[in-house]
């Protein structure tokens, strides 16, 4: 049997190109926030050039981990990251469950509710929602920061749609060989959903560990900040001049997490952003 | 004794009614083949008797027992649904286990079952396989399988034969009238193929839109057909029908005038005639004899190996299908000479019931 060649036509050339120019653009900043981060403050002010010339320094990172507070405010972003992945998956897998595969009455008016909520921008119901966390008097607590996004209308509608595609035979099998409801969904419709919930869970991880405005409205105690809102709180001002090098280093390290769950969930991901994790 | 027993089933989507006002019973142990045109309801007719479907109105009973009312899981049923519906994320061995270990079945009887489920299904080697890593006629016998451990009191099977090829279908044909002799158990199968329905049913039921319109041995269908429709759609080629322009009594029997002037003595009493109703003569094709008779023209000719199919115009135009064994010396347009024989002919009413002494 002939060996079998990759297309090596002048096209599969040009597009190549085309992607390493792009990855060079999206890189480019990367490497820049992570060499800066290595340079000391005082030579950044005179110039932020030359970042791959000595002198090199950790004292930024020393800085950082020497505030009292990130490791906690990291905390708060873990535990508020998995809370809203965790309870998020458990909602819109029930919810999208109930959508795809029981008849009650309403059911179209609710769906088409969900389906309206995509289009009302989050930033929307800041105001809204701070009224409301404020007059149960729960800001600056876990519960306010994880409460507002768990019914996460795209998340609904993604395991409504996966939920529909499982065919229904499968599931009839499984009443057919005495399951419960219950352990129908536990113990075919969830395993055979993982595809849908790794998009879905990557997807609101990110989401919430990236998430600033809301932590910043609602969390007014610096014991309660998440690690975004408490790293901009140490920048001294906007116009930064000063600290550049530190301010990278907090870059870098808010963002290490995010690589990290990359690096370990990189197949679901790229498969989340390519077709929405259908097979 | 009737095991499965359905009393005035009916069931309606929307305003469609689907099943209207079946009873049918069916003793332990046949193999009934509920056979059908596409969408006449055989598989809403199945899914209700497994629990999918509500009943809309009317009772199942089945081992006399009341199971309509019932949750599908404790009806004492099996089903072997036509994409297979196997477990995609559990092994073959998994699939089959699942329903045994929801009753708590202990875990040595679980391995025995379907050791012995494996033996007689010849897939011992698919056992830790997924069902993606199967072939179709696998995945079949791995459904099968998983019907056969849980020992139900009834097998009900959706045209599973429909997504295998044309070899395997006939194999499996064989090996599901064998697995019938072996298990005992009553077998409910549905299909729109007649071939299947004849092969491997101890009783056909033929139905069409929502009604039984016959049911009775494979034979019994095909040789006494009630109903125009059911002589229609069992055998291959269809039964040639053709039109009566008049009807004499000789002998107490009926002597059918065809509209090209000839006339076919067949042995339905005179007295079950109505006077001037309008009748349609069915024969099969087997039943047309070349020799000497009526003038036709041969129109095409179907070698089909052991036998060869010809379909020919009489002088008034009416097509006419017969069949001789093996080969035949003809070309299309040269003149033949058949005999209905009139024995073998059924008359059928304006209401497409046949008619008989
Ligand atoms: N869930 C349903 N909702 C509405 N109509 C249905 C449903 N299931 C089946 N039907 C209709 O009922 C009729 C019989 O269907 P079915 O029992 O599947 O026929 P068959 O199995 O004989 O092909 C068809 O006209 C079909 O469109
Ligand atoms: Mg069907």
């Amino acid at each position: 049997m002939a060996t079998y060649r990759r297309g090596r036509g002048l096209g599969d050339r040009l597009l190549l190109l085309a992607v390493v120019a792009l990855a060079i653009v999206w890189i480019a900043p990367i490497v820049w926030v992570i060499g800066l981060s290595f340079k000391p403050n005082d030579v950044l002010m005179r110039s932020t050039g030359g970042i791959h010339l000595p002198p090199f320094t950790l004292k930024n990172y020393v800085d950082i981990i020497a505030s009292s507070q990130v490791f906690a405010w990291m905390l708060n972003s873990f535990i508020v990251a998995i809370g809203q992945t965790v309870l998020t998956l458990v909602i819109a897998s029930l919810a999208g469950y109930g959508f795809a595969r029981t008849n009650f009455p309403g059911r179209n008016v609710l769906f088409v509710l969900v389906l309206a909520a995509l289009a009302v921008p989050e930033q929307a119901i800041i105001v809204p929602l701070h009224t409301m966390f404020a007059a149960v008097d729960l800001h600056n607590t876990y519960a306010a920061l994880i409460a507002p996004r768990l019914a996460f209308p795209f998340g609904v509608l993604l395991m409504t749609q996966y939920f529909r595609a499982i065919p229904a035979e499968i599931e009839e099998a499984a009443l057919l060989d005495r399951a419960s409801r219950l352990k129908v969904f536990w113990r075919i419709v969830l395993p055979l959903s993982i595809p849908a919930q790794a998009t879905l869970g990557i997807y609101t991880f990110l989401h919430a560990w990236n998430e600033y405005f809301w932590p910043l409205v609602s969390a007014t105690k610096p014991a309660m900040y998440t690690l975004t809102v408490g790293l901009a709180s140490m920048q001294t001002n906007f116009a930064q001049t000063e600290g550049i090098g530190f301010l990278m280093a907090q870059a870098v390290f808010a963002g290490l997490p995010v690589l990290i769950l990359y690096l370990f969930f990189q197949r679901h991901i790229v498969s989340a952003v390519a077709g929405g994790g259908n097979k | 004794m009737a095991e499965l027993s359905l009393r005035n089933v009916s069931k309606r989507f929307g305003a469609v009614e689907v099943i209207r006002d079946l009873s049918l019973d069916i003793p332990s142990g046949e193999f009934a083949v509920f056979l059908g045109p596409s969408g006449c309801g055989k598989s809403t007719l199945l899914r209700m008797i497994a629990g999918l479907e509500a009943v809309g109105s009317g009772e199942i009973h089945l081992g006399g027992a009341r199971i309509d009312t019932m949750a599908p899981g404790d009806r004492g049923i099996a089903m072997v649904f036509q994409h297979y519906a196997l477990y995609p994320h559990m092994t073959v061995r998994e699939n089959m286990a699942f329903g045994l270990r929801n009753i708590g079945t202990p875990p040595a009887e679980i391995e025995r079952k379907i050791a012995d489920a494996a033996e007689m299904l010849e897939i011992g080697e698919l056992l830790a396989r997924k069902p993606t890593q199967l072939s179709g006629g696998q995945r079949q016998r791995v459904a099968i399988g998983r019907a056969i451990v849980k020992q139900p009191r009834a097998f009900l099977f959706d045209e599973p034969l429909s997504n295998l090829d044309a070899a395997l279908r006939s194999r499996t044909r064989i090996e599901l009238a064998r697995l019938h002799q072996r298990v005992s158990s009553t077998m409910i199968f549905v299909t729109h193929d007649q071939v299947e329905a004849m092969t491997m049913a101890t009783r056909i039921v033929v139905m069409n839109q929502g009604r039984i319109e016959q049911v009775g041995t494979p034979m019994e269908i095909y040789q006494r057909p009630r109903t125009r429709f059911v002589a229609g759609f069992i055998g291959a080629p269809a039964m040639n029908f053709l039109p009566v322009t008049g009807v004499t009594g000789r002998g107490g029997m009926a002597v059918a005038r065809l509209p090209d002037g000839s006339e076919v003595a067949t042995e339905v009493p005179i007295g079950a005639v109505k006077a001037g109703a309008t009748l349609t003569l069915g024969v099969r094709a087997e039943h047309v004899l070349p020799g000497n008779g009526a003038a036709a023209k041969v129109d095409v000719i179907e070698r089909l190996g052991e036998r060869t199919l010809v379909y020919a115009n009489l002088s008034d135009g009416s097509a006419v299908v017969y069949d001789e064994p093996g080969d035949v010396q003809l070309s299309v347009g040269e003149s033949v000479a058949l005999t209905i024989d009139g024995a073998a002919a059924h008359l059928f009413g304006p209401d497409g019931l046949a008619l008989h002494g």
